[in-house]
Parts: C-alpha cells; sequence; structure tokens
C-alpha cells in the first residue's frame, strides 16, 4: 500500500523510517521556526535602530526647536527692550529740548535782569552823584563825569540857552577846548520850542567839532536839559571812546536822567553857590510852597 | 565756611568808586575798602591784608602806574593781584601796568559784569 505521493504508507513503513522522517521534520521545521525567528529579530533590531535613530533624530530637533524657541523669545524680549529703550530716549530727548529751552528762556532773562541790574546801579550812581553836592564846580564836574565815565564819552559839551541874546552858549566840556566850541543860534518863536529846535537842529546837521577844524560832524548824541517842561540846554556828546561803538539801553536811561535833573542841579547849585549856600528859612520855605 | 576775601579800590573819581563798590557788593563774602589814591590806597594797604586790589591809573598824588610798583616791591602784598582800569587811549599805559606787575586791566566804561568776572577769576571764586 502507498499513499498518493506513491510513498510506502507509514503503517507500511518500518518505524525507523518513520521516525527519520519524522526527525528531518521536526528539524526543518525548527530550522525554519528560527531562521525566521532570526530574521524577525534581524528585523526587529533593525526596526529598533531605526526608531532610536528617529528618537535620536526627534530628539534632536526637539531641541533645536527648543533652543529656537528660546531664541526667539530672547529676540522677541530684545526687540521689546529695544521699543521701550526708544521710548526712553524719545522721552528724554523731549525732557532735554523742554530743559534745553527753559535753560535757554533762564538764560535769557538772567541777561535781562543783569542789564537791568546794571542800569539800576548805573541809575543810581548817576542820580546819587548828581545831587550829592549843591557846589556848581562838583555838579558840572559830576555832569562830565556821567558821560565820560558812566558812557563813555570821549569829548562833551554842555550848553545852557541865553534867552536873551537867543543863543545857546556852552558852559563846560571835557575832552574839547571850551573856548574853541561854537555858541548855537535860537531862532524865533518862543523860548522853550525855539531851544527846542536848536537842539533838533544841532543834532540833525551836526556841531561842528573843534578838534576836527572845519569838519562839521554829527554828535553822537544831543541830550535836551529839562527844568519841568522847558527845555533850558543841552549836552552835546561829540566823539565816543574807541571801544564804545554804540549806545546801550543803559545809555539812553542815563541820558533821560541827565535830561530831567542835569539843568535842575545845575540852576539849583548856582543858586546855592551864589548865595553862599545860605539856606531858606522855614518860613521861606512855607510862603512858596504853601 | 566760605572764605571772606577782602579788596581795595583805588579809585579817585566818587563816582567811578561808587559804581565799581556797587558791582563787588555782588560778589559774596567779598568786603570792599575805599581809597582815593595811591597814597590812600598804600595807607589802607599797610593797615589791612588785602586778596585782590583794583586801581585806576590816572589819579592825582599818586598815580596807579606809581601804586602798581609799590605794592610789587612790597614783601606783605607782592603776590596780591592787582586789576587796573584803564581807557582805551592808554595802552602805554595798560602795557607799563601789566609790566610793573599788575594782573588785568578792565577798560572804562567800566560793565559790572566784567568787573565782577575779573574778581571772581583772580581769586578763583566759582561762579
Amino acid at each position: 500500500m502507498s499513499d498518493k505521493k506513491g510513498r510506502p504508507r507509514r503503517s507500511d513503513r518500518p518505524e525507523s523510517a518513520v521516525a527519520a522522517e519524522l526527525k528531518q521534520k521536526r528539524d526543518a521545521f525548527l530550522h525554519t521556526f528560527f531562521k525566521r525567528g532570526a530574521e524577525l529579530t534581524d528585523e526587529l533590531v533593525h526596526e529598533n535602530k531605526k526608531l532610536r535613530d528617529t528618537i535620536a533624530k526627534l530628539e534632536e530637533d526637539n531641541a533645536s526647536l527648543k533652543t529656537q524657541l528660546a531664541s526667539d523669545r530672547a529676540i522677541r524680549d530684545a526687540l521689546r527692550k529695544i521699543e521701550d529703550l526708544e521710548r526712553e530716549k524719545s522721552r528724554l530727548l523731549s525732557s532735554m529740548h523742554e530743559q534745553e529751552e527753559i535753560t535757554g528762556k533762564i538764560t535769557n532773562r538772567f541777561a535781562e535782569v543783569e542789564s537791568e541790574l546794571e542800569s539800576f546801579a548805573n541809575l543810581y550812581v548817576a542820580s546819587f552823584q548828581l545831587h550829592i553836592s549843591l557846589g556848581l564846580p562838583t555838579v558840572m564836574r559830576h555832569v562830565k563825569e556821567l558821560l565820560v565815565q558812566l558812557v563813555g564819552a570821549k569829548s562833551l559839551a554842555v550848553y545852557f540857552v541865553d534867552e536873551a541874546r537867543r543863543k545857546l552858549e556852552p558852559i563846560a566840556s571835557d575832552g574839547v577846548d571850551l573856548a574853541s566850541v561854537p555858541a548855537v543860534p535860537v531862532q524865533d518863536g518862543a523860548p522853550g520850542n525855539a531851544v527846542a529846535a536848536a537842539i533838533e537842529r544841532a543834532f540833525l546837521t551836526g556841531v561842528p567839532h573843534v578838534a576836527d577844524g572845519d569838519v562839521r560832524t554829527e554828535p553822537a548824541a544831543c541830550i535836551p536839559l529839562h527844568i519841568d517842561d522847558r527845555n533850558v540846554g543841552v549836552v552835546v556828546v561829540y566823539a565816543l571812546l574807541e571801544q564804545k561803538r554804540r549806545f546801550l539801553t543803559v545809555d539812553r536811561e542815563l541820558f533821560k536822567l541827565l535830561g530831567a535833573h542835569a539843568a535842575g542841579a545845575i540852576v539849583g547849585a548856582f543858586h546855592h553857590t551864589r548865595t553862599d549856600g545860605k539856606l531858606p528859612t522855614p518860613e521861606e520855605l512855607r510862603a512858596i510852597t504853601g | 565756611m566760605a572764605s571772606t576775601y577782602s579788596c581795595l579800590v583805588v579809585e579817585d573819581s566818587p563816582m567811578m568808586r561808587q559804581l565799581l563798590v556797587l558791582a563787588l557788593s555782588r560778589v559774596r563774602n567779598l568786603k570792599v575798602t575805599e581809597a582815593d589814591d595811591g597814597v590812600d590806597g598804600l595807607r589802607k594797604l599797610a593797615g589791612g591784608k588785602f586778596d585782590i586790589i583794583i586801581t585806576d591809573i590816572n589819579m592825582p598824588i599818586m598815580d596807579g602806574l606809581k601804586l602798581v610798583k609799590r605794592v610789587r616791591s612790597d614783601p606783605t602784598h607782592k603776590d596780591v593781584p592787582i586789576v587796573i582800569i584803564t581807557t582805551e587811549g592808554s595802552n602805554e599805559d595798560r602795557s607799563r601796568a601789566l609790566q610793573l606787575g599788575a594782573n588785568a586791566y578792565i577798560t572804562k566804561p567800566i560793565q559790572a559784569p566784567q568787573v565782577i568776572a575779573k574778581v571772581k577769576e583772580l581769586l578763583k571764586i566759582e561762579a
């Protein structure tokens, strides 16, 4: 008897042959099993390696991303900081400009106050010196000195009106010989107006500067002298010291003071000197002041 | 406590003297003594100690140049800073005064800020 393949049936074969066949089959099975197992193991090892590599790469990527993220955050922080600093800078610049503006205003104000202070000091000294004495020579010296020392006049003459002869006569000078200073004719008209006109004419056309011979030079300044509203004389400043290039506000204030006070001081000193310093009695003063 | 300084102003014109004193009154802790001319100036110097001298050049009795010379030859005051006051046409006087030992000059008409600045500079007073 044989099986379909023509091999003798197991029961027909000897036991040893069957055992050998079974052993062969077992070996073949085991061989296949272990071979497959080894292959699977290899695959698993390979797969494991791939996974490890992937994990390593992912970890690497993750670290890189984390770094990048940190870096991005740092950049964002830095940018925010820069914006803050820029804002602070703008604020400080604006504040600085404001401060500069304030400083400029303070500096200007300081210069103004300084100038006013100097003006007041000069006016105080001028007023003080003009009225400190009733001696005519002293008053006259102080009038001239005010212009020489405080203003910087180089040459000047003081004129007083001679109403009878209708002319302005020089009564004192500095930096120029009095004898050579010409009188200025006063033309017809009311006495005060005529003197004012003569002063104006002297200023506009110039009073001859003797040192310059025949050349008629325009005076640097003409200061009309008043007693109340009456023009009674003039101070003519012919020339200024070389370093004195222009009149300042303080000079103009001094001219105003001289214009209002000098003639009164001169006339007062004249009467006082003429009466040998005799003081009026209280009765005489009361009689006049009412 | 702030230092106190003393200044001698030698000037024959009462007006200029008053103006200088008024200007110098704005310098803190500066005591000012006035003298009418060089001789009066020397008399005041002999009677006290001064940190600075301001003197006019043209004065009667003893002018500023003689005063500068006398001060510089006086062991007590030879190092005291001297400021001279000159007019514009007196370059020779100015040069002579500086040669004799004056430290600085101011030209007339004087201006208070100029006087104050010069005095502060020579006395090393901070502005």
